[in-house]
């Protein structure tokens, strides 16, 4: 078993969107946790999920390689992934590898909740 | 576990759980040199990264193996040191991913690597070798 004390992810559901709020730190340690649970929601056929970073504290490539992992899929199956309520730590991260290019960054989740149907594109 | 050897050494096994540790030790260290909360952040996020990949790639994750980190400060560089034993394998050796083509084709991996050369102003690497058994990767960050 994984030590899970310094990362959680709890779910909400918002109409037929998948909302995940995570905390604490997502590493090479911790990312195979939030990988099972997108797959869960894909296995459970749904598309439209919001993550929510509100009480994550750091973030490496191993958390952001996990959004690529699912987002042609989730895309295809006329889905999104967006992302919101990360503090700037977090963001830095994202901003750095130019992640904003591809993915719907927010401040507030609820705005990303009506936002779906529109996809970024490069 | 981790184990801080001497000041500025730390032995780690190959086990992911080991990297929470490794970012505080890089983080302290980089605040002591002088680097802003937000520069040794950065810093300790490249050492992740350089240190995750070892225990991926380098250790194939057997936690039965070890690294060792160590911090060399020299007039306004900060550099940490990583030493290890497994197959050798030089970051310096792959490309930087043209990002918007990166996410135009939904690549995946390699994002640790870039990171590093991102964040570091200088990455150098030294395979092992009759003389010297380890493997060693240097990252280096210069205080403004």
């Amino acid at each position: 078993m994984k030590d899970t004390t310094k990362f959680g992810i709890s779910k909400k559901r918002v109409e037929d969107v998948e909302c995940l709020y995570l905390k604490g730190y997502l590493d090479a340690h911790t990312a195979p946790i939030l990988e099972n649970t997108i797959q869960d929601s894909l296995n459970n056929g749904n598309f439209k999920i919001i993550v929510n970073f509100g009480e994550l504290d750091y973030i490496s490539s191993a958390g952001l390689g996990v959004f690529m992992v699912f987002i042609e899929d989730i895309r295809k199956n006329g889905g999104d992934i967006k992302l919101a309520n990360m503090n700037e730590k977090v963001f830095s991260v994202f901003d750095l590898l130019g992640f904003p290019m591809l993915f719907d960054i927010h401040k507030e989740e609820n705005h990303l909740i009506s936002s779906f149907g529109s996809v970024k594109n490069i | 576990m981790i184990e801080i050897i001497e000041n500025n050494k730390l032995k780690a096994k190959s086990d992911t759980s080991e990297l929470e540790k490794i970012r505080e030790f890089v983080s302290l260290k980089a605040s002591e040199f002088g680097f802003s909360s937000a520069e040794s952040q950065k810093i300790a996020l490249a050492v992740d990264e350089a240190c995750s990949n070892l225990i991926k790639h380098s250790y194939k994750y057997d936690n039965s193996k070890s690294f060792c980190l160590e911090v060399e400060t020299l007039d306004n560089n900060f550099t940490v040191k990583i030493l290890d034993k497994g197959i050798p394998f030089n970051p310096m050796s792959i490309a930087a991913p043209d990002m918007e083509e990166y996410f135009r084709t939904f690549k995946r991996g390699g994002l640790g690597i870039h990171i590093m050369k991102l964040v570091m102003d200088n990455i150098s690497y030294l395979p092992s070798n009759e003389k010297n058994p380890y493997n060693l990767l240097k990252l280096t960050k210069e205080l403004h």
